[in-house]
């Protein structure tokens, strides 16, 4: 009974998803990741890897070859949890002969909304994306913007605890894609859960919670964005004079000296302070050590270099 | 509440269809037509009285005229335009309803709401019927207004030629809805529907080959074993005689005065032999029993309705 307790408390608890197309082609190789109830979360990987696949699976596009788990605490597939759920696919395509405000009409009475609530939540929606003015023209006078910011309305039509997003700010310009992050801030403070996939790392950054790489079908890596990258990829010391006279001697830890500039690869504290006294030892002055932490692309390279990729540990982060 | 929504998406779909105003267009032009004849007595005029004759045969004032007048209207407008030009239309119309919807980047969000594929096919299927209900009821009200109001002929089963028409295109709907959901090809759909509905009428009359030559039923087996397989496809040659049959009117060799090739126009005998011949044919197929054909119809949709809809359901996307 603990068990199932601990299930439910996740928004998205996937366990074990596999599909293969036809007998051979293995787009997910048995995919376990856990999304907390509030969490902006990330999924990242590379072309191929089976991330549309995965998002596809959890909105019961794609049929699983196999698959446990929950969304929202009912198992996978339930479409009664739809509802409460809602979702921006990669390269959406809306009716054309529609306008935006029927486009949210259509798509909110598709997910159960009320006729009133559903013109109350279009006005709002419309204004929020910037899109009142054009509520009344056809999408296909839209640009490729307008046509993101409508289909990440329609996706909260429903007021959804979960938001699935492919690639939210795909065709946005760099004010389109801030508010998208705003918007996405403001979801997040009212309590909703939302899942991104997307290939913008640097915006993943920006919003993430936690993310999960995806390689060749497999979780690569899991986690906080805060402890994957906190590692430090090398250490940078600065000095105040030339380095000259210390060069052979921090050549022995392995350093690489650039004019007035150390740099230690790897995580090694100890190094560190060798070098730092090497450098005491000559009088030289010290003006600043910088530890250059990961950055989600090198995370993301890293676990590509990986080769083949074994099956990550169900990771299951201290709620909170 | 998702029902409606997909019925009225399908209507405002209609709406932005050419072929939707093209053939609202052709309704208005049969009924300007119908209402440019009038009669006085045993005269008939043509466009408002610009030109004008005499006839005994169509005039209302006679007891078989208005018959005539709804068998014209039944057999020439109804079943030749709208029956046969106006399916076409509506086939190329409608068949890209779910290779549209089928799309990706349209599926995603449609399969993404809170509805059982299977809800959703059906109810995308039904609201494929809205088109060719609109457009049928929009004719068959209009002429039956211009019958009434203008000639002064009412006749009320008529109107069954609404449900009559869509049942038609139900038939040939539901191949292009199998086509379109195992291709995705609006083309293949339209092309293999209307191949289809060729196929129906060439083994729906195949049977009667054999009647009209009585040497080729000698083949006993061959005859049966077409017969039974004539029952299989839906009867969409029948419809002519449904909608007669609701209207009230007989044959169609009963709404044209039928020219005899004997001296000035005279019937010899064998144009009344040849005639009465016809007439069989046709009275025999306006006393087929309505509901087995319907009924073995509705069959054969069901099963393609069913084979369609698995396809639909089971599909990855």
């Amino acid at each position: 009974m603990e068990g199932l307790t601990e299930m439910t408390n996740w928004a998205v608890d996937l366990i074990d998803v596999r599909k293969t197309y036809g007998r051979t082609v293995e787009a997910l190789r048995g995919v376990n990741i856990q999304v907390g109830r509030g969490e902006i979360f990330g999924l990242l990987g590379p072309n191929g890897a089976g991330k549309s696949t995965l998002v596809k699976i959890m909105m019961t596009v794609v049929r699983p070859t196999h698959a446990l788990g929950t969304l929202l605490g009912r198992p996978l597939g339930h479409r009664g949890k739809l509802e409460r759920t809602g979702y921006l696919p990669e390269n959406h395509r809306f009716p054309h002969y529609l306008t935006g405000a029927q486009v949210l009409d259509y798509y909110g009475a598709l997910g159960k909304v009320p006729r009133t609530r559903r013109r109350a939540k279009a006005k709002e929606l419309l204004d929020r994306v910037w899109l009142t003015q054009w509520a009344d023209t056809k999408v296909d006078k839209y640009s490729k913007g307008m046509l993101q910011r409508l289909g990440i309305a329609q996706a909260l039509m429903n007021d959804p605890e979960l938001i699935v997003l492919d690639e939210p700010t795909d065709g946005l310009d760099p004010v389109g894609r801030r508010d998208v992050r705003e918007l996405l801030i403001e979801l997040k403070n009212m309590g909703a859960t939302v899942f991104l996939n997307s290939h913008m790392l640097s915006e993943l950054e920006m919003v993430c919670d936690r993310v999960a790489i995806l390689v060749q079908g497999l979780v690569a890596r899991q986690g906080r964005l805060a402890q994957l990258t906190e590692r430090a990829i090398e250490y940078r010391i600065t000095a105040a004079k030339d380095l000259a006279d210390a060069h052979s001697k921090l050549a022995v830890l392995g350093a690489s000296v650039d004019g007035r500039t150390v740099r230690l690869a790897g995580d090694e504290l100890g190094k560190v302070n060798e070098a730092i006294d090497i450098l005491r030892e000559r009088g030289i002055p010290i003006e600043s050590v910088e530890p250059q932490r990961f950055s989600l692309e090198d995370i993301l390279v890293e676990a590509m270099g990986d080769g083949a990729v074994a099956p990550a540990p169900i990771a299951r982060p201290a709620k909170g | 509440m998702q029902f409606w929504a997909v019925i009225v998406d399908s209507f405002r779909e209609s709406l932005d269809r050419k072929i939707f105003w093209v053939l609202i267009a052709l309704s208005c032009l049969i009924a300007l037509v119908m209402l440019s004849v009038g009669f006085t007595g045993d005269k008939i005029s043509f466009f408002f009285g610009l030109w004008e004759t005499e006839t005994e045969f169509y005039s209302p004032v006679t007891q078989m005229g208005p018959t005539r007048l709804v068998g014209a209207v039944v057999y020439f407008f109804l079943a030749a335009l709208l029956g046969w030009i106006g399916i076409v239309l509506i086939i190329i119309a409608t068949a890209g309803m779910f290779p549209e919807m089928m799309r990706l980047g349209a599926i995603d969000v449609v399969l993404s709401k809170p509805i059982s594929r299977a809800r959703l096919f059906l109810y995308k299927y039904i609201s494929g019927m809205v088109f060719v209900a609109v457009q049928g009821a929009f004719f068959v009200v209009l002429t039956f207004l211009v019958m009434g109001l203008r000639w002064g002929v009412w006749r009320p089963g008529y109107l069954l030629s609404v449900p009559l028409l869509v049942l038609l295109f139900s038939y040939i709907f539901c191949v292009s809805v199998y086509v379109g959901v195992k291709t995705r090809s609006t083309v293949a759909a339209i092309l293999l529907s209307i191949g289809a509905w060729a196929l129906f009428a060439v083994v729906h009359q195949a049977p009667q080959v054999f009647e009209t030559f009585p040497s080729l039923k000698e083949h006993a087996a061959v005859y049966h074993t077409i017969r039974v397989i004539s029952w299989i496809p839906p009867k969409t040659g029948d419809f002519d005689y449904l909608a007669a049959r609701a209207a009230g009117v007989g044959t169609s060799l009963d709404v044209v005065p039928m020219p005899g090739t004997g001296e000035g126009g005279a019937m010899t005998e064998l144009d009344r032999q040849q005639l009465a011949a016809a007439r069989d044919v046709e009275e025999r197929q306006l006393l087929k029993d309505p509901v087995a054909s319907i009924g073995s119809s509705l069959l054969f949709e069901a099963v393609v309705v069913l084979m369609a809809m698995w396809s639909f359901v089971r599909r990855d996307y």
